[in-house]
């Protein structure tokens, strides 16, 4: 037994993120109804379709009850009690980032997400939202030489209505899921992203997502398409302030892939994730699916899950092209009274499709990790094949670690591999690392990244550095 | 009599048993399992109702036991059979539980388990009537082989409950056949005890014939130091479906556990298991084996639960199947839940055909296709029949599962 003091003795790192934007918001009343959507709509002056589908996402959700199936234990959530649109009070149209008030790129500085121009070094092109509203898009001159549309949704939805209206919910339906029909019905803006045919996009794309308030929820909504023989990749990043209330997330990304196209999504997801005693944090419940419609397209899930009170979250892939391929790489860390119910679908539905899943819990202190997942070979899916990995870690006899795997073949020539593990840091290792000089906690540390290596591999260079110093950040102390 | 309408008319209350009262009750207000719930969500609805229309048959008719007794040494018991069991001999003694003590015993276990809602043992416990309950307390060493034998006559519903006590230090090996005949249903529920240092080498075989059900629960409390090993085999049901709660009550015990199920035509199999370890030490090593073929559907779910108080458990599951057909399907879902933190636990499953390389590799050495597939498929099969007890030198499994179906 690794020496127990030692767990106990926790020192904290405070959560650096946590700080609130004073700022004027134009916030509306509390609660959800009817009128609330309408208005929410009016607000962003939508077409009618779009209202439409809000409506008719909202019946659907009054009918639908809160899935409970979930490794989950959080107190009700209270959906009249919530504020569906915030957004900081700014000049109507703002036509470059000088004109973005101070005060919030004064925000996004601190969280270090580069939106002035000065920092274009770093060649990634940003979509910050903060609360209920995008406030900048950066780099969008650049992109938008090769064709492709990097902008808020509500913005799309102004300036590109068709795209929207033929992919908007194709891929998540609003009635696939609770949260999904909650999202469908408030959301209040979000990124799009449309490649051209043949264009591989000259940079990474980010967004970022801020929550200031604490009463407001956000319920933001992504949509990607990729042409024929396009590509693009990635990244988003979130944080909130420190509130000892909940505040609820619930975002829907939809990923759609052509012929040959490829999508790789990278997030790393640092919400306030409460104190030590559980108070506050973020409930995040997403919904993120991508659909490999096109032959040969291929999307990718990276994650890096540390934060949230409650992680509820289980990106997918749709394999109907023939040879399309799916993957999910994840690392979940939870630490104190954090729970985590996160994992993937992959549903091969074409020929020769592939897909293969990495997933990496480490659960410390009281919380609660689980990996939930599907593989399902459809009757169509010959010749196809997945391989899955699980493997958790454990620190400290208080936390758990619970893996799902559902398996499900009617495919007799199609091939599906699991294999799920679990462990702990061994006494020997961290002697060995010890007597080499290196201190403990950053012998933990390197174990702990050694064990992940196989996901950070996967993340694009600079997520994958700030991922291995958040999850070292994360468990400082945690370790016994 | 239908099922359905005793349970709902409950005529006979006044010769009923306490546990029997209690059962009838639950089922009255829901005579079926709820489709929705994970444990049932994949069973086949009509198929499940199938054990209501039947009749409850609580005489037992005679029925010839498929292999004969090759040995003398061999205690041969078959539930149901009227008869008193006094065995005392120099080294060991097998004697009948009282009723009083079944029934304190069965409702111990049931409560212990958590099973008090539990559709299957409800059915069972609430139809099968004193006749068709053994229970047997075995003490001793050099103990000679047991063969217990259930049976469901043609269209009837056989209920029968089994109730083994081993007392400490006991070695025994034990078969448990489950036969049933055409359109019949069998409900057999097992209740076992290990006390300290017992060790036993435990044997199902299920074997149905033409639209025959088997709905087979089995409960083992395993105590300190005491070893359990289950070799399974369940085939040619319409519908069957094999529930295991094993849990191991203070740790430091082994259990073994080797299943096979294979369905064909439109049968549904599954099995259900759930092992605790609920003290140090514990070791599990499990492989579940399903083939599924024609229009058939295999089902596997699998859970081992490590508390924190199970430090030093090491636990590992595996589960291999085999899809044969276009049209079968086979659903897995091996479940791992700890909280202990210094354990060694793994789980894997694969779904599969047979190995084209190797079927080419033994079609180039002058084997034909359909002997390249029966050797493969008699090593998939024989790490599992060569585990169960007895059954081995008598009755060859393997050459019945290779050339019957």
């Amino acid at each position: 037994m690794v020496n127990e003091n030692l767990v106990k003795d926790v020192v904290k790192e405070p959560y650096k993120y946590g700080f609130v934007t004073d700022i004027e918001t134009e916030k509306i009343e509390k609660g959800l109804n009817e009128d609330i959507i309408k208005l929410i709509s009016q607000k962003k002056e939508e077409p009618k379709f779009l209202l439409d589908f809000r409506l008719k996402a909202f019946k659907k959700w009054q009918k639908m009850k809160e899935p409970d199936w979930a490794a989950l234990g959080y107190k009700k959530i209270d959906y009249q009690d919530i504020i569906y649109y915030s957004a900081p009070k700014q000049k109507e149209k703002i036509s470059s980032l000088d004109e973005v008030d101070p005060k919030l790129l004064e925000t996004f500085d601190k969280l270090g997400i580069p939106l002035t121009e000065q920092k274009k070094l770093t060649n990634v092109a940003v979509d910050a939202v903060f609360d209920s509203v995008s406030i900048a898009t950066t780099f969008r001159e650049e992109l938008a030489k090769h064709g492709v549309i990097f902008c808020s949704i509500s913005e799309a939805v102004k300036n590109h209505a068709d795209l929207i209206e033929k992919y908007l919910g194709t891929v998540v339906p609003a009635s696939d899921n609770y949260f999904a029909a909650l999202n469908s019905a408030v959301f209040s803006d979000g990124s799009f992203v449309y490649i051209p045919k043949g264009v591989t996009c000259p940079m990474d794309l980010s967004s970022y997502f801020r929550i200031n308030s604490g009463d407001s929820g956000q319920f933001e909504r992504t949509l990607i398409i990729a042409e024929e023989s396009s590509s693009v990749s990635y990244l988003e990043g979130c944080t909130a302030p420190m509130f000892d209330t909940n505040t609820l997330h619930a975002a829907v990304v939809e990923l759609i892939a052509l012929d040959d196209a490829s999508i790789k999504y990278s997030t790393v997801q640092n919400w306030y994730a409460g104190d030590e005693k559980g108070i506050g944090g973020i409930f995040n419940f997403v919904t993120k699916r991508g659909k490999c419609l096109g032959k040969r397209s291929k999307i990718s899930w990276s994650q890096v899950e540390t934060g949230s009170a409650i992680t509820w979250k289980y990106p997918s892939c749709l394999l109907l092209g023939e040879e399309s391929v799916g993957e999910f790489y994840s690392v979940a860390l939870t630490n104190n009274l954090q729970q985590a119910d996160t994992g993937t679908k992959m549903i091969h539905i074409g020929p020769k499709t592939k897909s293969t899943i990495v997933s990496k819990g480490i659960s410390a202190g009281n919380s609660k990790n689980s990996y939930r997942g599907l593989v399902k070979m459809g009757t169509k899916a010959t010749g196809s094949r997945n391989y899955s990995q699980c493997d958790s870690m454990l620190i400290g006899d208080q936390a758990s670690a619970n893996t799902f795997p559902y398996i499900k073949s009617q495919q007799p020539n199609s091939e599906i591999e699991h294999e799920a593990s679990t462990c702990r840091i061994s006494e020997d290792q961290l002697f060995y690392l010890q007597s080499r000089g290196i201190e403990f906690e950053e012998a933990v540390s390197m174990m702990v990244s050694g064990f992940c290596r196989d996901v950070f591999n996967q993340l694009p260079m600079e997520f994958a550095a700030e991922a291995d110093k958040l999850l070292a950040l994360k468990l400082e102390g945690s370790v016994g | 009599m239908k099922i359905i309408e005793k349970i709902k008319t409950n005529k006979s209350t006044d010769n009923l048993t306490e546990i029997q009262k209690i059962c009838l009750h639950k089922l009255q207000s829901s005579p079926l399992p709820n489709p929705k719930s994970e444990l049932w969500r994949l069973s086949n609805k009509s198929k499940l109702s199938n054990f209501l229309d039947y009749s409850v048959n609580e005489n037992n008719s005679k029925f010839d036991i498929p292999y004969p007794k090759n040995s003398q040494s061999t205690v041969r018991l078959i539930i149901g059979e009227n008869f008193q069991i006094k065995l005392i001999e120099k080294n060991y003694s097998i004697q009948q539980l009282s009723e009083n003590e079944l029934q304190k015993y069965i409702k111990e276990q049931i409560s212990f388990f958590n099973q008090n809602e539990n559709w299957s043992y409800l059915l069972n416990l609430s139809l099968s009537c004193k006749n068709n309950i053994l229970g047997l307390k075995i003490n001793g060493s050099k103990i000679p082989p047991i063969e217990i034998f259930s049976h469901a006559s043609s269209n009837s519903l056989n209920a029968k409950t089994l109730v083994i006590f081993l007392e400490k230090n006991c070695n025994v090996e034990l078969l448990q056949v489950n036969l049933g005949q055409e359109n019949s249903s069998l409900s057999q529920s097992t209740f076992f005890c290990l006390k300290e240092n017992s060790s036993v080498n435990h044997g199902v075989v299920s074997y149905g014939e033409n639209r025959s059900n088997l709905l087979n629960s089995l409960n083992v409390i395993q105590q300190k130091n005491s070893s359990y090993n289950l070799g399974s085999l369940h085939f040619k049901f319409n519908y069957a479906r094999f529930e295991i709660s094993i849990k191991q009550s203070a740790g430091n015990a082994k259990t073994n556990i080797k299943g096979m199920q294979i369905t064909k035509k439109d049968e549904q199999i599954s099995t259900y298991t759930k092992i605790e370890f609920n003290g140090p030490n514990g070791f599990l090593d499990q492989i579940n084996k399903s083939l599924a073929d024609d229009k058939s559907h295999a089902i596997f779910e699998g859970s081992i639960i490590v508390p924190k108080i199970a430090q030093r458990t090491d636990a590992s599951q595996l589960s291999r199947n085999l899809l044969l057909s276009n049209l079968a399907q086979i659903d897995t879902k091996p479940q791992l839940e700890i909280i202990a933190d210094d354990v060694k636990c793994k789980h894997g499953a694969t779904i599969s055909q047979l190995n084209e390389e190797e079927l080419f590799y033994m079609r180039t050495r002058g084997i034909t296709l359909t002997e390249a597939s029966k050797l493969q498929l008699s090593s998939f099969f024989e790490e599992i029949t060569s585990f169960i007890p007895i059954s081995k030198d008598k009755w060859d499994l393997l050459d019945k599962l290779l050339n019957e179906n």
